[in-house]
């Protein structure tokens, strides 16, 4: 496991925005490039590398990997709903969105679907409260949920799945 | 109209792009600044302005830039706070995704005023497409002179950077944002040393929130005097909101401190009133943290004035009868909403936020969480809400940072002004599931005895 050459000019470019012997601090964006590069988690190999470039010990990579939200620590799907739950989702409707999404799926929170395509995970608050119900997918937002728009991300979803394989 | 400084040019097409934001008069307050003031006139300009922190606080701009040491030959830092995580709170994001250049201008006069030549943006890591936003502003900047070494000639060199977070509300309190910076766990520090003495990599540095540093360059511009004869009282410029919930037009809204919650609420100028004509129950003015407060006691103060959107009128009352501007997280709250389970998500929130660092906070929301739960399911007694009220006051004040404060207050004012809410949960613990309390007598007019 190593970055090619292009996530290394990443890495790189990140860890040259702390001065000297402070390379430590690229931390949290190196880990999210790693889990970028390497199928969307986070295995112990992945923090080991991690912890050799920036010439840290292992257990300072875990002792964050495991405190922050946005790292995964076991495979995920292929896509990744994260739909807030939090106050000012949930007086807009968030819990029939997340019930729909489960019944549509057929998965729990936090499960994944056989076919390793969709985790549906809840989370809290995303600052999208003025466009709730709302999740996460990837590097974007999706707002204003209702059936008919979870409906419509699936369908595409696997319609930009199956064209990828083809 | 209410005066709009941050906003104003918020709709001209393309303004995220440099060439627009510039011909519609960017960056000017960064040539006056480096060409014809020093750093403390700068300080001076901002502490005139009355400035106050627009993270949640409200603690003096100006005031927090004097503090900062200046060591010998020790390099300072500003770290711009957009960990924007509070619940309710949406406005940061949406000043950088359509203004990033408001921001990036108002970071280069901060730097030159604090002396830091490199600065930070801290953002909050699902905000992942705004990062590419802010960075293009910034390269834009740099091609254009605006960063980098020698800025029009002045020979001051700044460069800003942005590091993106990965999920926890904890850091958007300073210092638990400094120790994410350097790469470790969102665990506060004790204070002090405050970060203006020992701050990112023990270096001298100032956290301040993105709305703060955006409303320096309309400041630079006017004049700090011309600046705090905006609003009223110490509640000086202008303020932005983001308002959610049941109301029919959510969004970002930019307020000049001098309107009255009512308008604020019922105008078609901003919220448009409560959505499907549904009647006003309860409403967070400040975000998720602050006490939430009854129709009644929303619009009309205990002494029976009307409420006003500024940092005094939010507040009058204390959390005994009043509430808090916070970060402008404002959530309205409709006759159909169930008081009991929405502090329930919040103290969920909570509990899933603490960083588990002081027990009181990390014991203590986990146990507000599960009692307002058995309430909420019909299964709670009439001392798990005396027990509540217990668990949230060893809380409060006795935590290492204010998350724990953060935990109670909304725990507390649920209990406080809804109290019979909870009750009727546990002497119907059947009819509970079925139905919801419902407005109650909770917009009636009230007669508070005021001791003067």
């Amino acid at each position: 496991m190593k970055f090619n050459e292009i996530q290394l000019k990443e890495f790189n470019r990140l860890v040259s925005r702390y001065p000297e012997g402070k390379q430590k601090s690229a931390l949290l964006p190196v880990l999210h490039l790693a889990q970028e590069s390497f199928g969307g988690w986070l295995s112990s190999d992945t923090m080991d590398y991690v912890a050799e470039l920036l010439s840290i010990t292992p257990i300072e990579v875990y002792e964050v990997a495991t405190f922050y939200s946005m790292y995964n620590l076991k495979p995920v799907g292929k896509y990744m709903f994260e739909v807030c739950q939090t106050g000012p989702c949930m007086v807009s409707g968030s819990d029939d969105i997340i019930d729909y999404i489960k019944q549509k799926l057929n998965i729990g929170v936090g499960e994944t679907t056989p076919d390793g395509m969709f985790t549906l995970k809840t989370v809290e608050c995303l600052g999208a409260c003025g466009y709730a119900p709302m999740m996460q997918m990837g590097k974007h937002y999706k707002e204003h949920l209702t059936k008919e728009r979870v409906d419509a991300i699936i369908e595409e979803c696997r319609k930009n799945a199956s064209e990828i394989i083809k | 109209m209410s005066k709009k400084l941050l906003l104003e040019k918020a709709h001209v097409e393309n303004i995220r792009l440099y060439d627009v934001y510039r011909r519609e008069g960017g960056y000017k307050s960064v040539e006056k600044a480096l060409k014809t003031m020093n750093p403390d006139s700068i300080v001076e300009e901002v502490k005139k302005s009355g400035l106050r922190g627009r993270g949640g606080a409200g603690f003096p701009a100006g005031m927090k830039w004097s503090f900062i040491a200046k060591p010998e030959g020790m390099p300072r830092h500003l770290v711009v706070n957009a960990d924007e995580s509070e619940p309710g709170t949406f406005k940061d994001r949406y000043l950088m995704e359509f203004i990033p250049h408001l921001l990036i201008e108002g970071m280069i006069v901060s730097s030159f005023a604090l002396g830091s030549n490199d600065s930070y943006i801290y953002i909050r890591g699902e905000y992942a497409w705004i990062v590419d936003i802010l960075e293009q502003a910034i390269d834009e900047a740099k091609a254009n002179g605006w960063l980098g070494k020698n800025i029009l000639g002045t020979g001051f060199d700044c460069n800003i950077h942005v590091q993106r977070g990965a999920g926890a509300y904890i850091c958007g309190e300073e210092t638990a944002l400094i120790e994410s910076l350097e790469g470790k766990r969102g665990n506060p520090r004790i204070k002090p040393p405050f970060p203006a003495v020992q701050g990112l990599w023990k270096r001298p540095t100032v956290v301040n929130n993105v709305e703060t540093i955006a409303a320096v360059g309309p400041i630079i511009n006017m004049g700090g005097d011309e600046y705090a004869k905006i609003g009223v009282g110490k509640s000086t410029g202008t303020k932005l909101i983001s308002a959610c919930g049941n109301i029919n037009k959510p969004g970002v809204y930019e307020i000049d401190m001098t309107i009255t919650v009512e308008e604020f609420i019922y105008s078609d100028e901003w919220c448009g009133g409560i959505k499907n004509g549904k009647k006003l129950k309860a409403c967070i003015p400040g975000g998720s943290s602050v006490p939430i407060l009854p129709a009644n006691l929303l619009l009309k103060t205990a002494k029976g004035e009307p409420r006003y959107m500024n940092y005094e009128s939010l507040s009058d009352g204390g959390f005994a009868t009043g509430s808090m501007m916070g970060s402008g997280g404002f959530i309205v709250l409709d006759e159909d909403q169930c008081i009991v389970k929405n502090t329930y998500t919040l103290a969920r929130f909570y509990r899933h936020e603490s960083c588990g660092q002081c027990s009181p906070c990390r014991e203590g929301t986990g146990w507000m969480e599960k009692i307002l739960w058995k309430i909420e399911s019909g299964k709670g007694s009439s001392s798990d809400i005396d027990l509540l009220w217990d668990i949230q006051r060893k809380i409060e004040g006795n935590t290492i940072c204010p998350l724990g404060d953060a935990a109670a207050w909304p725990v507390a004012a649920a209990i406080r002004h809804f109290r019979d809410e909870f009750e009727w949960h546990v002497a119907n613990p059947q009819e509970s599931q079925i139905r919801n309390f419902g407005l109650a007598h909770y917009a009636d007019e009230i007669h508070v005895p005021v001791i003067a």
